[in-house]
């Protein structure tokens, strides 16, 4: 009995511009047997696109063989074929919708397929019904959210009944909310008996796989069930990974309690090996409080702010609504929500992008909400990244896409230089290193401190952060947030948002919480993670220290709920457990 | 207020799903009968017709339950381009027979032949913009890919390649309001920077140069789309229209042909006047 999927010593490399090829993948061979999940995961340009993209045909090996179903990928006239067996759902939810109705994208395939009208109808509707999407049928696609959007594609590759499903990072853009439901949906589909391939980097999302692949510069570096791959962290991250959080966590409890058996990687799992150790109750102090701050008013404050998009117009739409922000100098604070809930809206008010309709902002000495304030002004104090702020790169040279701002600003010669020079190192680049190098030609987390480092030259004194992580693989993103940590400790205020629990949990002190363009909650970090309820109720999550205080205080622990960090979580366990 | 909407008043191109009575006809009577007023406003030769023409447009906007308030917004951002066009047909456009003139002053001459040209001109260019807003209001981009497609249908017969055609006129439809969303966001993301929009400083050729930071990251993000939704179609099996199955059925009724034959009494109105 032949795999479903066979890759029988396959090497491809991508052709260059001036000539020359690039390796991507290198005499790999694997098998993907009928009804497994597998994870592919990998750092940023080990092979992972490449390889999903032979595993239906998209493209097909230099040397070597891929085998799908027993038909051989280099046969063009299989392709048909191929295409009906294995579907794909890609990253960028908005990129891969062709019709502009729901139920029309959804029969795309299924009508490249040529089936009947009736049966393509039956099978749309099927389709429409097991993602959740039937009542949005009639709806044009860019009006769902992007989890919605991630779902409409799921429904159109259903349509056509394939027998395996590849996930090519189809969770690296959602919310929270949005990121869950795809992955129930994967489950689910695997329970069905559907073949399931997840490329991701998120180790948790690995960890709902029967096995994972790990790549390495077009190789197979480790294979096998998450409990062996995610047994040795240290090899881990030397091949550009991380741990999933919740094995991060309980690698940093064995080494305080040793008495915690190995191998956990889950939350539950971790909840319960701590309950099984002997405990006793002790009264504990709710979290340490700060001291709280003295009187002085903050650097940035906004009220009752009310946004419309399109307003005077039929398609006017509702964004902000009576919000109120608190930020003090030299604080980080968090602006949490699900896709669609305002907070870049809320953004763009705090370095004068949009002004204010309704309400106040002040920032520092500008009241944004008076028409005769220096916009100009406002932007130099308060520098805004977008969210994936490489994609706005258009200069050739390093050097050049970063001293753009600093230039507009007057600065020439040798204080340009220095800026620029200043600028890069705050995000570890060497100067003389990259000054020179080739934007086009940066790998993702390269671009994205280049972005980074293209505001702060104009050193501003608050920087705003959209998404500052997303899409970036594991080494990527633990080298951004260091960098972030650094400028927080130059005292720079930060505003961020994120959809990373983590993040915001290891960054920030403070957090406000956005729902339909209202502020909801507002608080210390500590406090407004200790309710995991109303967050979840929100489309949102809490960090893993968060949902294990939270799981052992529903069995009976005495811990304090506003635990987020690892070391807090330490202490608090060292007063509870006997030794 | 705002200076970043540049899609605000653009109202070509925006569907307004109001469910009139003009929306419920068959998508290939509508998007005819848009055609034929179009094509009816550009060949009328005299304000006559042109200000009949205005009317049936602000009429058909009422019955397709549009604000008309909301529709005439949409006049505002050509309106400096119209003026343009109407004051260089006043002065420099051709004089009549007997070069009587209202007003003159070095080489600039007015008459009133120019006048009227002039007057014409406006009053062609609202009406055409109206009638292309009440079209778009009126029919979504899915159903002008519809009816176009069953409108073409008979050409593949001889041969043409009418759903590629179609294909490419419903992805192009689909992606300019992505398009223009993208070009927003880099506009503010440059403006972050530094970039002067929306402080309404910089003269033609500073406006010039400065679109260089905007121009080059759209014209990169539009072609990494184009690509990923290359991929997407073929990752889904479309190899062209051969083969290919459609799930809509278009019929016409009563109602749809009563509307094309009043559309074509309106333009053969319009033009005869």
């Amino acid at each position: 009995m032949s795999a479903l999927i066979e890759f029988d010593d396959v090497t491809y490399a991508y052709p260059l511009p001036g000539g020359g090829r690039i390796a991507a993948l290198r005499e790999i061979s694997l098998r993907i047997e009928e009804g497994e999940y597998v994870a592919i995961v990998g750092a940023n340009g080990s092979g992972k696109s490449t390889l999903a993209r032979h595993l239906n045909a998209l493209l097909v090996p230099d040397e070597g063989r891929v085998t799908v179903a027993g038909l051989d990928t280099r046969d063009q006239a299989q392709h048909a074929a191929i295409y009906r067996t294995v579907g794909m759902v890609f990253q960028r939810p908005e990129d891969q919708i062709v019709a502009s109705l729901v139920e029309e994208d959804v029969a795309f395939g299924a009508e490249n397929m040529g089936l009947p009208p009736a049966e393509i109808r039956a099978r749309v509707d099927e389709a429409l019904e097991m993602v959740g999407l039937s009542e949005m049928r009639m709806r044009p696609p860019h009006q769902l959210s992007a989890g919605q959007q991630q779902r409409v594609a799921l429904a159109g590759v259903l349509a056509m009944r394939p027998r395996c499903i590849v996930f090519d990072e189809a969770t690296a853009m959602l919310d929270p909310a949005g990121r869950r439901a795809v992955r129930e949906m994967m489950a689910e589909l695997h329970r069905a008996g559907l073949t399931i391939i997840a490329i991701t980097h998120f180790m948790e999302e690995a960890l709902d796989a029967q096995r994972v692949v790990v790549l390495e510069r077009g190789r197979v570096a480790l294979d096998g069930p998450p409990g062996t791959v995610f047994a040795d962290a240290d090899t881990l991250r030397n091949l550009g990974l991380d741990l999933p959080p919740a094995a991060r966590l309980a690698r940093t409890l064995r080494q305080h309690f040793p008495a915690l058996p190995a191998g956990m990687l889950t939350v539950p799992a971790l909840v319960e090996a701590l309950d099984a150790l002997s405990h006793h109750d002790v009264k504990l102090p709710t979290a340490p409080t700060e001291p709280s701050p003295v009187a002085s008013a903050p650097l940035i404050e906004v009220r009752d702010l009310g946004h419309t998009y399109m307003l005077g117009t039929p398609l006017a739409q509702r964004a902000l609504e009576g919000v109120t922000l608190d930020v003090r100098e030299g604080a980080a604070h968090s602006l949490l929500g699900a896709t669609g809930s305002g907070k870049s809206t809320l953004m763009q008010h705090l370095n004068g992008l949009l002004r204010p309709q309704e309400g106040t902002v002040r920032v520092g000495e500008y009241a944004l909400h008076d028409p005769q304030t220096d916009v100009r002004a406002v932007r130099r104090m308060v520098g805004l990244v977008f969210q994936l702020p490489e994609t706005q790169i258009f200069e050739q040279y390093v050097g050049d896409e970063i001293a753009y701002g600093p230039r507009l600003q007057g600065l020439l010669g040798d204080s340009l230089r220095q800026r620029v020079r200043w600028a890069m190192e705050l995000v570890g680049m060497g100067f003389n290193a990259f000054k020179d190098r080739f934007t086009f030609a940066l790998s993702g987390g390269e671009k994205r401190k280049v972005a980074l480092a293209s505001i702060l030259a104009l050193r501003p004194s608050v920087l705003l952060l959209d998404e500052p992580t997303a899409g970036l693989d594991p080494a990527s993103h633990r080298e951004l947030l260091t960098h972030l940590q650094k400028l927080k400790e130059t005292g720079m205020t930060l505003v961020l948002s994120s959809h990373q629990m983590e993040d915001v949990a290891a960054l920030t002190g403070h957090v406000t919480v956005l729902d339909s363009g209202r502020s909801v909650l507002d608080g210390r970090v500590t406090d407004v993670f200790a309710q995991g309820e109303p967050l979840r109720a929100l489309g949102l999550s809490t960090p893993v220290v968060t949902q294990v205080v939270e799981g052992l205080r529903a069995r009976g622990w005495t811990l304090p709920p506003g635990l987020i960090s690892s070391v807090a979580l330490v202490e608090a366990l060292s007063r509870c457990l006997n030794s | 207020m705002n200076d970043f909407e540049f899609l605000r008043f653009v109202t070509i191109g925006q569907y307004l799903p109001t469910g009139s009575i003009i929306h419920r006809l068959d998508p290939r009577a509508r998007l005819l009968a848009g055609f034929l007023l179009l094509a009816a406003v550009t060949a009328a030769p005299r304000w006559t017709g042109l200000v009949i023409a205005l009317v049936v447009v602000l009429v058909a906007l009422v019955i397709a339950r549009i604000p008309v308030g909301y529709a005439l917004k949409g006049l505002l951002p050509p309106l400096p381009f119209i003026v343009f066009l109407a004051a260089l047909q006043i002065l420099f456009g051709p004089r009549d027979a007997a070069g009587t003139s209202l007003w003159t002053w070095g080489p600039v001459f007015v008459s009133a032949v120019g006048l009227l040209n002039g007057a014409l001109l406006v009053l062609r260019f609202a009406a055409l913009i109206l009638a292309l807003s009440w079209l778009s209001f009126c029919i979504s981009t899915t159903e002008i890919v519809r009816a176009l497609d069953a409108l073409l249908a008979p050409l593949t017969k001889i041969g043409l390649p009418t759903h590629a055609f179609v294909l490419m006129v419903q992805v192009t439809l689909r992606f300019l309001p992505l398009l223009a969303l993208e070009a927003e966001r880099i506009a503010k993301s440059q403006a972050s920077r530094g970039a002067e929009w929306g402080t309404g400083r910089g003269g033609l050729l500073r406006r010039a140069r400065q679109a260089l930071p905007l121009l080059v990251p759209l014209f990169l993000t539009g072609l990494q789309r184009a690509e990923n939704l290359a991929l997407a179609m073929q990752a889904r099996g479309y190899q062209g229209g051969k083969g290919r199955t459609t799930t809509v059925e278009l019929r016409f009724q009563w109602a749809d042909v009563a509307a094309l034959g009043l559309s074509v009494a309106l333009a053969t109105l319009i033009v005869l006047v």
